[in-house]
């Protein structure tokens, strides 16, 4: 019995793959075109439209103000989801069904309608304070993501480690700093890179909480799309691609976290 | 209806993370005090109260408590927001139009996932390592590029063209800002969602059921049709919900790839409140939204768990 798959599933698993792929490949290939308008096959070869976007004052200052939002949205859903998850895992709690349907349903509810009840209800209180808001805004669906994936690793934390230190002699603290926090180590960094990614990446609750002077790169992107037509735009989603390859190869090998739990 | 809410995703990561949870043993015994956990957990529960419940519930009550007359809005329990919605032709099209293309999507994803699902539980190591990393690859990759991608291919200059005049095909017309494109891009989109889970349920199928198919001379076809697809049934439920949920509720795409000639509902909540102000009919519309996304859920799950007990009854 041949464990493998068939050949003609293989030759369509390759053209699915290549199909993924496509959309991804061809504006990077359309980036370098020497030409004032975006076209297929590019013609010629410049880096001039890479050029023309990282020196843009716009492009520049909406990529710092993005990391400087998920950095604060990671901070925060980590201060708030780490301590969840570890009580979650640690306590039977009466109701810890509603609570994770509760910490679970952002991500059921459409994005776009959380962040339109979210607008509504800053503009009953009157809220002017707009990075605050997509504070809130992203923390509520990067909550999820940690919870989860922190909760994941405080499950498998082997309780014999920590009842062996602790009869040893170690303090709580110790404990908790040396046996513990090795184990659940991986799963806050992944808890924390899925947080930044999702808030780096969130539009549809930015594009309700936004205002000009806070305007995160997948709004500036969308605006750039239906007001510029030369291969700038494809630059830049050149660069976005490249971005997400680095932040590819970082997860995978450097932190050993399987991107899978992006998903699941 | 919270139970309900973390089903899918429960079901989807039994190797992941909640559904050890779920069932994990009694707490240990160094430590007690159930206020602890409480201070633990409370943080989140009333964050997520206040910033998440609050507003989707206070949307809804909006909905049936105020509306928009002559451009004044006035209070008063009313259902007048959902009668507008489904008494006007243009929004029931925008209705019909939001479900087509969600259940389009799932089906499409559903039959191009397959081939991928099984290459990833079924391929050698190397074969499914660079499926899972290419299929989970453009997730990072944001949406809006994603969409952008497909404008660039399906544009009247753009790639696909040039290959159809490659092979001799001209004056095709661009699929561009047509619900053809939009379809397209979602499935592109969603499609991780729907092979994800389809892969774990597929691995999790025992290797030795498909085998002893094969081996009573079944076709590789055939054991598709009568042992996979049956035996994946769950992860293609969960999938479903997951894509269809994720496609009704598209904003990025459907406005990228559909202009202003396909919208979808999530276009006419964004019409509707930020250029006409008229919040209580958006709020209707989001409400309708959230309706439908938790009733796909609701759906998926029963039908398939149903089909699945009738597929398996009598086999153990």
């Amino acid at each position: 019995m041949n464990d493998d798959i068939s050949p003609v599933l293989k030759i369509c698993v390759w053209v699915l793959l290549a199909l993924v792929v496509a959309p991804l490949v061809v504006p990077v290939l359309m980036s370098v075109s020497d030409t004032p308008f975006i076209t297929f096959p590019p013609q010629g070869f410049t880096t001039e439209w890479y050029g023309k976007v990282l020196t843009d004052a716009e492009a520049q200052g909406t990529f710092l103000f993005s990391l400087k939002l998920a950095g604060v949205v990671t901070l925060i859903s980590l201060i708030l989801g780490v301590p969840c998850a570890a009580g979650l895992v640690r306590y039977d709690l009466p109701g810890q069904g509603l609570i994770l349907g509760l910490i679970l349903s952002p991500l059921i509810v459409p994005l776009i309608v959380i962040g339109v009840a979210l607008l509504q209800t800053f503009a009953m209180l009157g809220s002017r304070a707009t990075f605050a808001q997509l504070v809130i805004g992203h923390t509520v669906v990067c909550l999820p993501y940690v919870i989860r994936t922190v909760s994941g690793s405080f499950v498998l934390v082997n309780r014999s480690l920590e009842d062996a230190a602790s009869v040893m002699g170690a303090s709580p603290l110790t404990v908790a700093r040396r046996v513990v926090w090795p184990q659940v180590r991986p799963g806050i960094c992944a808890g924390g890179i899925f947080a930044f990614i999702v808030s780096f990446d969130d539009y549809p609750i930015s594009m309700w909480l936004a205002d000009g002077r806070n305007f995160p790169v997948p709004l500036f992107l969308h605006s750039m799309i239906e007001r510029s037509f030369d291969p700038s735009i494809a630059a830049m989603a050149a660069l976005m691609i490249f971005f997400a390859l680095l932040l590819v190869l970082m997860i995978e090998k450097a932190f050993g976290i399987s991107l899978a739990r992006l998903i699941s | 209806m919270t139970g309900l809410i973390a089903t899918p995703s429960a079901i989807a990561e039994a190797p992941g993370a909640l559904a050890p949870l779920a069932a994990k043993s009694a707490a240990s015994p160094l430590q007690s005090g159930q206020h602890v956990g409480w201070l633990m957990v409370a943080p989140t529960i009333l964050f997520l109260m206040v910033w998440f419940a609050w507003p989707v519930l206070s949307m809804v009550w909006l909905s049936v408590s105020a509306k928009v007359v002559e451009g004044v809005t006035v209070p008063g329990l009313t259902a007048d927001n959902y009668l507008r919605l489904f008494q006007t032709d243009l929004y029931l099209r925008i209705l019909a139009r939001t479900a087509r293309v969600a259940a389009l999507t799932c089906l499409v994803a559903a039959l191009l996932a397959y081939p991928l699902a099984i290459a990833i539980a079924r391929g050698k190591p190397g074969l499914a390592r660079i499926v899972t990393l290419t299929i989970l690859a453009p997730l990072l990759v944001n949406v809006v590029v994603r969409s952008y991608g497909w404008q660039t291919i399906l544009n009247k200059t753009g790639a696909l063209a040039w290959a159809l005049k490659q092979v001799g095909i001209t004056g095709t017309p661009s699929l561009l800002y047509t619900e053809w494109a939009v379809l397209i891009a979602c499935v592109h989109v969603y499609l991780p969602f729907m092979v994800m889970p389809l892969a774990s349920a597929i691995r999790r199928i025992e290797r030795s059921v498909e085998e002893a198919a094969r081996v009573a001379g079944a076709s590789r076809f055939r054991v598709f049709v009568r042992v996979i697809l049956p035996l994946s049934l769950p992860g293609l439920a969960v999938g479903s919900s997951l894509v269809f949920s994720l496609a009704a509720a598209a904003y990025v795409t459907p406005q990228i790839l559909g202009g202003n000639f396909s919208p979808l509902l999530g276009t006419l909540i964004e019409q509707q409140i930020l250029t006409l102000n008229d919040w209580p009919f958006g709020a209707a519309i989001s409400t309708l939204l959230i309706i439908l996304v938790l009733g796909s859920n609701i759906v998926f799950l029963r039908l398939v768990n149903r089909r699945f007990a009738k597929w398996t009854g009598g086999s153990k």
